[in-house]
């Protein structure tokens, strides 16, 4: 099947859920625009009701929006719901989702079923999946004696069964230990390799700049920013942070207050033990904050590079880790 | 023509995941201990409630529809066995591939047909002569035949109350024991039909069960099968029109479901 230029087409996406009684509803997503070109890992960074898995599910035609427009290869999510369930994978993270008491390849030949598969052809790719995610030894087993890891590795084959060209992966990694999470990235490596569209929903920080090409943040259902992760890194590069080492405690207080005058501080604040830490906000005041902090016979002084979780924070700020209402 | 066969096929890995179940839950030895020493034990005690009228009758007539009732009563089950689709996390799954999702549920609770005509058929033909129902090889047969109907039938009206259950999982006990009690009391198990007023006997012929019950009866009260056959047909097809109608509502109603909720986000990635 040909692949639209883009993958997937968000405009002016608005979801509102309802209360009970008379209560005006939560806009869980707000005039969201979002283009994913075809062949992009895309990853949707943000914390826990930040819209993330609304958007996921709109693409895979499960709930529909309140307003605006999206598409995935081409075809509306609304109106052309069959030819969008056919080009499209679900993963998500957990237990949930597998059928338990069936045994691996059970499941996929369920899921292969599913997807119109059938005869040689069902149990062919039944058999490639198994094998691709290293589950053939095991596929005979009951997938409720399975650990963590394997059921994950599961839960991608069978969001792949179907061979999808979009696969939407909905905080794949919950729940995973580091070494099954590792293993899971280099599956979504390889989903790039195979050319398919990607849209990975994390608040992990580390696993969006790990795999994804861009990285769109995204907060109390609105986007905030969309760019590489290097560039995201670097766009935030502006706010850099100086810490300041073995500073006499009885000239905290009388630094803190020269480092506040100087132009581009967005924030200064005592650390343990014996240190003060400044925030800037302004690309060249981290030199005169240096300068400042050597005239004034403080030696140890350094800066450090913001990673995607800092970019994260700044732009989410404190409401971090909060859910929204 | 794919589109045709696509359903049947996933209704068929559909009931693989029920027999899978079916044998989560059961052992062979389980189940005979466990399952079918207890619904004979209900039979039995349904029947003997016949000695207490006084009446040899009475005892049959109990006997007979408390044994089908078995196999309704296996069907309905099908009501809760199909929210475990819900507490597995796979709806949002189902409604987002590109199958429609009556196959899935029609296939998913298909362990409790055979259970149900096996256990019925235990009842009526291994303790029938101590209740005094005799079987020929041609009325044991004919008697199969028609549980297998009300079995299938039955399970078209649970799938009905299945859907219904899907939106309101916490209810699944009340819905399917009440579904089960309403059958009990006016489908002709515990008495005639025509013992109830003409509305409830109206809502009565809504149940497969009336009218295989009534062929069955028809069955072990004649002398022969060949004289009753045309009634026994007419039964049957009635079960079978009735179960049909169930059938094609209760997939209206798994599609209308996923369609509310989209609508309504009730279909969530965590459900």
């Amino acid at each position: 099947m040909r692949m639209a230029e883009d993958a997937v087409e968000v405009r002016r996406l608005r979801r509102v859920f309802r209360g009970r009684r008379k209560s005006p509803g939560v806009a869980a997503l707000d005039s969201v625009d979002l283009v994913i070109p075809a062949g992009e890992v895309h990853g949707l960074l943000g914390p826990n009701g930040a819209g993330k898995t609304t958007l996921c599910k709109i693409l895979a035609t499960v709930l529909l929006p309140t307003s605006g427009h999206a598409s995935v290869g081409g075809h509306d999510v609304v109106r052309e719901t069959a030819a969008v369930r056919r080009i499209i994978g679900i993963v998500f993270g957990g237990e949930r989702g597998l059928y338990t008491r069936l045994t691996a390849r059970q499941n996929l030949e369920f899921w292969a079923a599913m997807y119109g598969l059938r005869g040689r052809t069902l149990r062919l790719r039944v058999d490639a999946m198994l094998s691709q995610i290293g589950l053939t030894e095991r596929a005979d087993d009951r997938v409720e004696g399975f650990s963590r890891g394997m059921k994950q590795r599961l839960h991608l084959a069978r969001g792949l069964i179907g061979d999808p060209q979009v696969v939407l992966l909905d905080e794949p990694t919950t729940g995973m230990d580091p070494v099954a999470a590792r293993e899971f990235r280099t599956l979504v490596g390889e989903l790039r390799d195979d050319g398919r569209t990607v849209l990975l929903t994390t608040h992990d920080m580390a696993e969006a700049e790990a795999v994804c090409d861009r990285v769109t943040l995204i907060d109390n259902g609105r986007l905030l920013a969309t760019e590489r992760p290097a560039a995201l890194s670097s766009w935030i590069s502006t706010y850099s942070r100086v810490d300041a080492r073995d500073v006499p405690a009885e000239r905290v207080p009388q630094l803190i207050c020269e480092l506040r005058d100087i132009p581009g501080v967005a924030g200064v604040r005592a650390i343990q033990p014996s240190g003060i830490r400044v925030e800037t906000d302004v690309a060249d005041a981290a030199p005169q904050v240096i300068r400042h902090l050597l005239d004034s016979g403080i030696n140890s002084v350094a800066t450090s590079t913001p990673d995607l979780e800092e970019v994260y924070l700044h732009i989410i700020g404190e409401r971090g880790l909060r859910v929204s209402r | 023509m794919h589109d045709l066969v696509r359903p049947l096929r996933v209704l068929r890995f559909s009931a693989g995941n029920a027999w899978a179940d079916m044998w989560v839950i059961f052992s062979p030895l389980t189940w005979i201990v466990g399952w079918v020493s207890r619904v004979l034990v209900q039979v039995v005690f349904f029947a003997l409630i016949g000695l207490l009228l006084g009446s040899d009758d009475a005892v049959r007539y109990l006997f007979i529809g408390n044994a089908v009732m078995i196999t309704a009563m296996e069907a309905t089950m099908s009501v809760t066995t199909t929210t475990w689709e819900r507490r597995q996390g796979t709806m949002p799954l189902l409604v987002a591939a590109p199958t429609r999702l009556w196959p899935v549920f029609m296939g998913r609770s298909v362990q409790w047909l055979p259970t149900g005509v096996i256990t019925a058929s235990v009842a009526l033909f291994a303790l029938g002569p101590a209740f005094g129902v005799d079987w020929t090889p041609a009325r044991a047969l004919t008697v199969l035949a028609c549980l297998a109907v009300v079995a299938v039938a039955t399970y078209c009206f649970a799938l009905l109350l299945s859907a219904i259950v899907l939106t309101a999982v916490d209810l699944h006990n009340v819905i399917s024991n009440v579904a089960q009690a309403i059958t009990m009391l006016i489908a002709g198990v515990m008495v005639p039909v025509s013992f109830w007023p003409g509305w409830v006997q109206a809502i009565a012929q809504a149940l497969p069960l009336t009218h295989g019950l009534a062929a069955i009866r028809a069955v072990t009260d004649a002398q022969a099968v060949g004289p009753v056959a045309g009634e026994v047909i007419a039964g049957l097809s009635l079960t079978i029109g009735v179960g049909a109608l169930w059938l094609l509502a209760a997939a209206l109603l798994f599609e209308g479901l996923a369609a509310a909720g989209r609508r309504t986000g009730s279909i969530e990635f965590a459900d």
